[in-house]
């Protein structure tokens, strides 16, 4: 169905009124530095159209793929939309290791894994979720075996290939910005085409996001199309997040630290393998201690071998449980990506392993499946109905707040999207209700997304998310953090949602498209500063300079997020051993 | 700048495909590829790798324009 985007001039000051009207008012009344936009295109000339389906799968990682397959395998009409390309977008193409449990080789039982993961995690990790990696870890391995996954290190192909088979509807390049929501379930969602003037609307039964997690465009870390679209979308319709006092800590190179490629170590280039049980407590965290106390760069081994050759960084600093210290070489690695985890030999590892290192590489993102939406069971279904997550965009705690096992953040995805897709495949089959929403609703949701094109005056997202940048990557204020530091980057974070955020400005496509991630990284920074305030202690990868220790009476506890009705920020503690319920 | 020059284009679009943060388009009256954005190149190299004819050449670096005024 196609139709003209024929917004009223009415309609439109609805949105860019308010506040923002006013603030554009005020700007242009003292000649302030706001800019005059330019459009290339012509925002009144999109056309607008809409699919109707069972499950829309939104993301084209390693989660979206398995998500896509078993639901359509379940018996649902699918469609996958993708920002990027499946298989080349995300995360997902620069992981080149995923953990297989095997149980005929494994070198400890299922519930002794999950025991010791929960003892590195220091039991901020979900053990349903850890348990279930485990159990079917390997036969999603399998499955990517048939496809040719381990075939190539380019993984479009081998990720097309059950995609075709089946016939599932695959739409690239559309960035997805809202969930569509109706008497207090998902049932569908909107965006924009990367190519075309278009709109539009997906309406489903189920939607799974598989949208990955995100930074603040950080230099030198390949997630710089990942702003946390999902996890934003999902909270503004009334979601649960959470996770987001979590630091993934993966340091960069000193040497063209924007370069993602020779961070990784053009790992990109390599096939991916299998990684068996390899537990560990890590990720940069004893680094940026470091770097902060003594100065960056710094050298590197893994990283509890280098705390070992200078005695010194054993004062204070991140808590590292007593098995997970490393005093002797990690054991030789196997085929592949394990060599990475071994300094200075050829390549030289992952990010941040290997010659002088520098910190903040990956800003804004947490621990792998440690943020994003609450989960209310374990098939990854949120706190709205009709709406599943997996993978990155899903806060299952399948690790907790640090890394623990090498390789399982590719396996979690596979599995948490199988087993999302297949749920909320039923989960549609079984539901006999509208999925059709209001012209005025759909009308709206559109002059929200065009909205940065419309604007007369204002600013472009490019120095909004600078200035971001330099208040949120320091490494005194999410890394080493204080109240006091924390407190003064949340009052230039607000200012930013409150003031800027109405008034980003996108003169064609690319820029509208930054205008939306922009905005997602604005509210994300929020998120990440209260809920690290709110933390008063120091475990896994949260490391507060003013909390150093762990706090078991008070902090068994996870923080959640959602929006309340007048539109505040609200954090909860969830119980390590609590599940929500519906929102 | 990172990406740097695309020379002997086939206009098979799969660079542009590939990019993560949309840094290539297609120029529709050359119907050859050509880097629109590469203030947004994140130097991942997916684009070099999907090209089928070795088109693609990066350099290490990155230069992004300071933007201290307001904009």
């Amino acid at each position: 169905m196609k139709s003209k985007a024929n917004l009223s001039r009415r309609h439109f000051m609805g949105i860019a009124g308010g506040i923002a009207g006013a603030a554009a008012l005020a700007s242009f009344a003292f000649d302030a530095p706001a800019i005059e936009n330019k459009p290339k295109i012509d925002a009144s000339d999109f056309t607008e159209e809409k699919r109707v389906l069972d499950v829309l799968v939104i993301g084209g990682g390693m989660a979206g793929l398995f998500a896509a397959v078993k639901a359509h395998d379940a018996g649902a009409k699918v469609l996958m939309v993708s920002k990027g390309r499946i298989g080349s977008s995300g995360l997902t193409p620069f992981a080149k290791g995923i953990f297989s449990y095997d149980k005929n080789n494994a070198s400890m039982s299922i519930d002794q894994f999950v025991e010791k993961v929960s003892e590195s995690a220091i039991q901020t990790n979900n053990p349903v979720f850890t348990r279930q990696l485990a159990e079917h870890s390997y036969a999603r391995v399998e499955e990517l075996k048939t496809w040719g996954f381990f075939d190539s290190p380019l993984y479009n192909e081998s990720f097309m290939r059950p995609i075709s088979e089946r016939n599932i509807g695959v739409e690239e390049r559309v960035m997805i910005t809202h969930l569509l929501k109706q008497d207090g379930r998902i049932i569908g969602a909107s965006g924009f085409s990367l190519d075309d003037n278009k709109i539009i609307h997906y309406h489903a039964k189920s939607v799974i996001l598989c949208t990955g997690s995100g930074g603040f465009k950080p230099s030198g870390f390949p997630v710089c199309d990942l702003t946390h679209d999902g996890t934003i979308m999902a909270y503004k319709a009334g979601a649960k997040v959470t996770g987001k006092e979590w630091n993934d800590g993966h340091p960069g190179s000193a040497t063209n630290s924007g370069s993602s490629y020779d961070n990784w170590h053009g790992q990109v280039e390599e096939k991916p393998s299998t990684t068996s049980i390899t537990i560990n407590h890590h990720l940069g965290m004893d680094l940026n201690y470091q770097g902060y106390i003594y100065g960056a760069p710094v050298t590197m081994g893994p990283p509890m071998r280098q705390a070992e050759s200078e005695p010194q960084t054993r004062q204070g600093g991140p808590f590292t449980p007593e098995a997970f210290r490393m005093t002797s070489p990690p054991p030789p690695p196997q085929k592949g990506l394990l060599r990475t985890l071994i300094s200075g030999k050829g390549h030289s590892g992952p990010p941040g392993m290997g010659g002088e290192q520098v910190g903040g590489s990956s800003a804004g993102m947490a621990i792998h499946k440690a943020e994003g939406l609450v989960p209310i069971n374990e098939q990854g279904l949120s706190t709205l109905p009709g709406l599943y997550a997996a993978g990155d965009a899903l806060g299952s705690y399948m690790s907790g707040g640090i890394y623990t096992q090498i390789g399982s953040s590719l396996a979690g995805s596979a599995v948490q999207g199988a087993i999302a897709g297949e749920a909320a495949a039923k989960d549609s089959l079984n539901l006999k209700l509208s999925i059709e929403v209001t012209q005025q609703y759909s009308d709206t949701i559109t002059e929200e997304i065009l909205a940065p094109l419309k604007r007369q005056r204002g600013y472009s997202p490019a120095w909004v998310t600078q200035v971001l940048q330099s208040v949120m990557i320091p490494n005194f204020v999410l890394y080493i953090k204080k109240e006091r530091m924390m407190q003064a980057a949340l009052a230039y974070v607000e200012e930013l949602r409150e003031h800027h955020v109405p008034m980003l400005l996108a003169s064609d496509l690319h820029s509208l498209r930054l205008a939306h991630e922009t905005e997602n990284m604005i509210i994300t920074a929020e998120m990440k500063l209260k809920a690290s305030i709110m933390r008063t202690e120091s475990r896994c990868s949260h490391y507060r300079l003013d909390c150093p220790d762990i706090d078991y009476k008070n902090w068994q506890a996870w923080i959640n997020i959602h929006q309340d009705e007048t539109g505040k920020m609200q954090l909860e503690k969830q119980s390590f051993d609590k599940w929500p319920e519906f929102s | 700048m990172p990406i740097q020059q695309i020379s002997g284009c086939i206009g098979c679009e799969a660079c542009v495909k590939s990019c993560p943060t949309d840094v290539i388009h297609m120029n529709k009256t050359t119907n050859k590829a050509e880097i629109r954005y590469p203030e947004d190149c994140q130097i991942c190299h997916l684009c070099r790798l999907y090209c089928p004819v070795g088109a693609i050449t990066i350099t290490p670096e990155k230069h992004i324009p300071v933007m201290v005024s307001w904009r």
